[in-house]
């Protein structure tokens, strides 16, 4: 999972391209790559019928659960397990922390059992006897940032990271006409994926398979290596199905290692599977932020200068970094940044780490700006984006964007019209690495004509499995429905996480090699029997023929009976010249807002996104639709909160950690555009960036009060509007 | 009491969604609603103590009779989850907000996490498992397919059964009143517009 990053250097630079790349680049006019192919895995998951790993059911299978912290921090002063593995049905209890063992959040997890039902296995969870000595918690960031705060962390309850400094801050505060000073934040939101963490391990002797709900089968399997202390090889890792990851599932976490403890212990297959509170107080979660900001602008609507002081927690030593400012040319900027321990479970990459933070905090201040300069909040933007480059489209997207919004028909900031409704437009920008490399497949071709691409890659629900298929078949010249794409398993060639939108671009370019190799190997076959050369070859509908000359050739499973009894079987790793780095969006959205309510609807939003090749339009159009709804809930809806006494979530389920249903959702228009000549990138995480920061200056447009933390809930937005209103800004 | 049913049976006439409910929902209306139920409860005849161990408990799933031995606080979806194989559905928060367990009981969409398998004997379940006919996707099904109204498909199963379930019950609703009819179920991967798309063109199939 890729960390915030830098801006990305606009070129691919990539490194030399092969001979082999050259032959297989990206076909000029491809018959399958950039259509809508449907999810070939559409019918198992309509039907049920897909098995994810809460579905897998082995043969004499038992459960397990974990016993956790209730506490944000406390001493374990003893555990027995006695009662527990006394009760009827218990197979196993195994111990995970020593007397004297910190816990340092609520959820740090203790110990686990296994019982032949579930919900013994929750009795016998229930009846592990852990002691505590309770300690002072520091679950709140400001408690933790306090100055008289008792320090719980080893070296201080913060960590301040190095400065970043550019041009000359003084020089460049002069030139401004208008300087702005705020504190802007937001919030710690958790993954909520559908499908909890967990696994089902089963042991054959010292061999251990794993069906886990995960983002990276290989990751799994090093990291239950190194937790068990035995041979990666010895381990098989399975995902055909996950329910959902969002950056989480990339770690194996206590309760993976502890169901193959379990199993082994019980001597069965054991089932370990969290449940909605475990999920959020110990899967990861995306860490706060807020900024302390002093901005300036130039008469004619120049940024001058930027500084900034941002903190943010991550939870129990973990670390809350992002990008600041985001995207837009500071010419002089400084920034520094410190972490804040607390004692709250850690956080794990989410969607796009770090960017939905850092484009709230820095779109609101463009829009305060923009304002204090009478400029509109559009051109603003355009005249004050980097220049165009392949990863950096914004200033002509922003431009064409706003065309196909309606920018036009904007109103200044503050809705004029009668009546408790607002109305308000608002845009923000995204940018994203993606990219990705390392990847390997394997392509099988048998005498029978069918055809098996295999990669250890994993779909997540962005649709790998039918791009995977979608390559082979382009390459091969035949259907999608003609290929067998298997994936999500260990045994097949390595490929890494899924996660920092690397899938595609780290996967597509090994499947299109090994598919052309294979290729290859066919069309050496066939040439001797068409008395050609086989440089001649090409496939295309079904067929292998000549060049410019489609009929002298033959069907595809013609070709292949000339195999004999042998098969092909080609593999590929990952090369350069498919595939780079780098995507750019822009993002605009429409709300309304009830004054007398504070309640925010979102009637639509606009997305203009990029992702080099787009391999099926339908599926990248889906990734579209899901990080729009994903900020949305980021700006309105979800919000960790912790019990200001306790320390302790108080909405660790789903009816209070809310999350927008169908009547919440707006009207959303994608527009992909096509950068074919750029290979493939992913686009997993931009359109998740930009949309809750398009939401909070529209809200703004609507209202002419400005909110500067998330989530904008009624009370938040309520409170800003009187504020405004005390000081004269709103009507 | 379940808010699945409650949610249906007002389809053709409600227009407060599960989150301006939630939103609005005070004590005291919870306290009465919670009232209410108690008073229901003392109309009836004291009920039948069974359990806690396992009883025989007799369940009629998607046309076939399935007998199993289970203790009486088992879920509905935990039983045929766990001893009956049919993994279709879903559970998400197991309490009855995220709808990924939605079945249809007599007609009635219920959330199956928040309902006891002994509750609903002699009653007519359907799960998503059983929804195609053989090898031919249920017309819902087909549309979700076509308008890629599926992502990770976790949550999927829950929408099938939800749209399926309040379509054969409204196959005269409004776009509105579809929305809200599926304002029960929560997906995090973000297929709403799709599902939505989806059921209104289900709409159109099944009306014919």
């Amino acid at each position: 999972m890729a960390e915030p990053q830098a801006p990305q250097n606009p070129q691919n630079a990539q490194g030399a391209v092969s001979g082999l790349a050259k032959k297989w680049a990206w076909p000029e006019k491809p018959a399958l790559l950039g259509t809508p192919v449907k999810r070939l895995d559409g019918p198992d998951k309509v039907t049920g019928r897909a098995k994810y790993t809460f579905d897998i059911n082995r043969p004499g299978m038992i459960y397990g659960k974990m016993v956790r912290s209730p506490y944000p921090h406390a001493r374990i002063v003893s555990i027995d397990l006695s009662d527990a593995q006394k009760l009827p049905g218990v197979k196993a209890a195994l111990a995970l922390k020593e007397t004297g063992a910190e816990l340092m959040y609520q959820g740090d997890p203790i110990a686990g059992v296994a019982a032949d039902t579930e919900e013994r296995a929750r009795d016998a969870a229930r009846l592990v006897k852990v002691q505590y000595e309770v300690l002072t918690q520091v679950a709140l960031m400001d408690r933790a940032m306090a100055p008289d705060a008792p320090q719980v962390f080893k070296g201080g309850n913060t960590r301040a990271g190095q400065s970043q400094e550019n041009g000359d801050l003084d020089a460049g505060f002069k030139q401004a006409s208008h300087v702005i000073e705020q504190t802007y934040s937001t919030h710690v939101i958790t993954h909520v994926c559908m499908e909890t963490h967990g696994s089902v391990c089963e042991w054959d002797g010292n061999k251990l398979t794993v069906w886990s709900s995960t983002q990276g089968v290989f990751a799994i399997a090093q990291q239950m290596a190194q937790g068990l202390g035995i041979p990666q090889t010895d381990i098989r890792v399975i995902t055909q199905y996950m329910g959902g990851g969002f950056g989480s599932k990339t770690q194996v976490g206590s309760e993976g290692i502890m169901c193959a403890k379990l199993a082994k212990a019980a001597g069965v297959p054991v089932k370990l599977m969290l449940d909605r509170k475990e999920e959020h107080l110990d899967t990861g979660n995306r860490p706060s932020a807020t900024a302390h900001v002093k901005a300036g602008v130039s008469a004619d609507g120049r940024l001058t200068s930027f500084d900034g002081e941002s903190w943010g927690t991550g939870g129990a030593g973990a670390g809350a970094n992002f990008p600041l400012p985001y995207i837009y040319d500071f010419p002089n900027r400084r920034r520094t940044h410190k972490d804040v321990y607390t004692n709250t479970g850690q956080q794990r990459p989410m969607r796009a780490p770090g960017h939905p933070q850092g484009s709230f905090l820095t779109e609101i201040l463009m829009d305060e700006l923009a304002d204090s300069v009478n400029l509109d909040p559009v051109q603003f933007r355009i005249k004050n984006s980097p220049p165009l480059a392949p990863n950096a489209m914004w200033r002509s997207y922003f431009d064409e964007a706003a065309k196909l919004f309606g920018w036009d028909k904007r109103h200044p900031t503050g809705d004029r019209t009668a009546g408790p409704i607002k109305t308000g437009f608002g845009c923000a920008a995204n940018q994203w690495g993606g990219g990705g490399r390392g990847g390997s497949a394997r392509c099988e071709i048998t005498p029978d004509g069918a055809v098996a691409i295999k990669a250890g890659t994993q779909d997540i629900g962005t649709g790998t499995r039918t791009i995977v298929a979608m390559v082979t078949a382009e390459t091969l010249g035949l259907p999608v429905s003609a290929v067998t794409p298997m994936i999500g398993d260990t045994m097949y060639p390595a490929c890494g996480a899924s996660g920092g939108s690397t899938t595609a671009a780290s996967v597509m370019p090994p499947i299109r090699l090994a598919a052309g190799q294979a290729l290859d190997a066919l069309c050496g076959r066939v040439a001797p029997a068409l008395a050609v050369d086989a440089s001649t070859l090409v496939a295309s509908n079904g067929r292998i023929h000549v060049r410019d000359n489609p009929s002298k050739g033959m069907a595809w499973k013609d070709a292949c009976r000339l195999l004999g009894t042998e098969m092909i079987a080609t593999d590929a790793p990952w090369q350069n010249g498919l595939s780079s780095t780098g995507t750019s969006g822009v993002q605009f959205a429409e709300v309304s807002v009830d004054v007398e309510t504070g309640i925010v609807k979102v009637k639509r939003v606009l997305v203009m996104q990029d992702c080099g090749l787009l391999v099926d339009k339908l599926t990248a159009e889906s990734q579209c639709y899901g990080g729009v709804i994903g900020s949305l809930n980021f700006a309105l809806y979800e919000d960790r909160i912790l019990d200001r006494n306790t320390g302790q979530m108080v909405n660790p389920n789903m009816e209070w950690y809310l999350l927008a249903g169908m009547s919440d959702i707006p009207q959303i228009e994608v527009h992909i555009k096509q950068q074919p000549e750029r290979g493939v990138i992913g686009i997993g995480e931009p359109p998740t960036v930009s949309t809750a920061a398009a939401i909070a200056c529209a809200v703004r447009n609507a209202t002419g009060a400005t909110i500067r933390r998330l989530p904008l809930t009624p009370q938040t937005v309520l409170e800003a509007l009187n504020a405004a209103q005390k000081a004269g800004g709103a009507q | 009491m379940k808010p699945k049913d409650d949610n249906s049976k007002n389809a053709e006439t409600f227009n407060v969604s599960r989150r301006d409910f939630l939103k609005s929902a005070s004590v005291g209306g919870l306290v009465t609603a919670v009232t209410s139920a108690a008073e229901i409860e003392a109309q009836t005849p004291g009920p039948r103590v069974i359990g806690p161990g396992e009883v025989p408990v007799q369940l009629n799933v998607n046309g076939k009779r399935i007998d199993l031995r289970i203790e009486p606080r088992v879920t509905l979806l935990d039983a045929l989850r766990m001893r009956a194989d049919l993994t279709g559905n879903k559970r998400g928060c197991d309490r009855g907000v995220c709808g990924a367990c939605t079945m249809i009981v007599d007609g009635r969409t219920v959330y199956s996490c928040s309902t006891l398998a002994i509750e609903v004997q002699g009653k007519k379940i359907r799960t998503v498992d059983g929804l195609a006919d053989g090898g031919k996707l249920h017309s819902v099904q087909q549309a979700f397919c076509d308008a890629d109204a599926t992502m990770c498909g976790f949550c999927t199963p829950g929408f099938v059964m939800a749209t399926v379930g309040f379509l054969e019950r409204y196959p005269n609703a409004t776009q509105e009143q579809l929305r809200k009819g599926l304002d029960g179920n929560i997906c995090r991967c973000g297929t709403f517009n799709r599902v939505f798309e989806a059921a209104m063109k289900a709409k159109g199939v099944s009306r014919g």
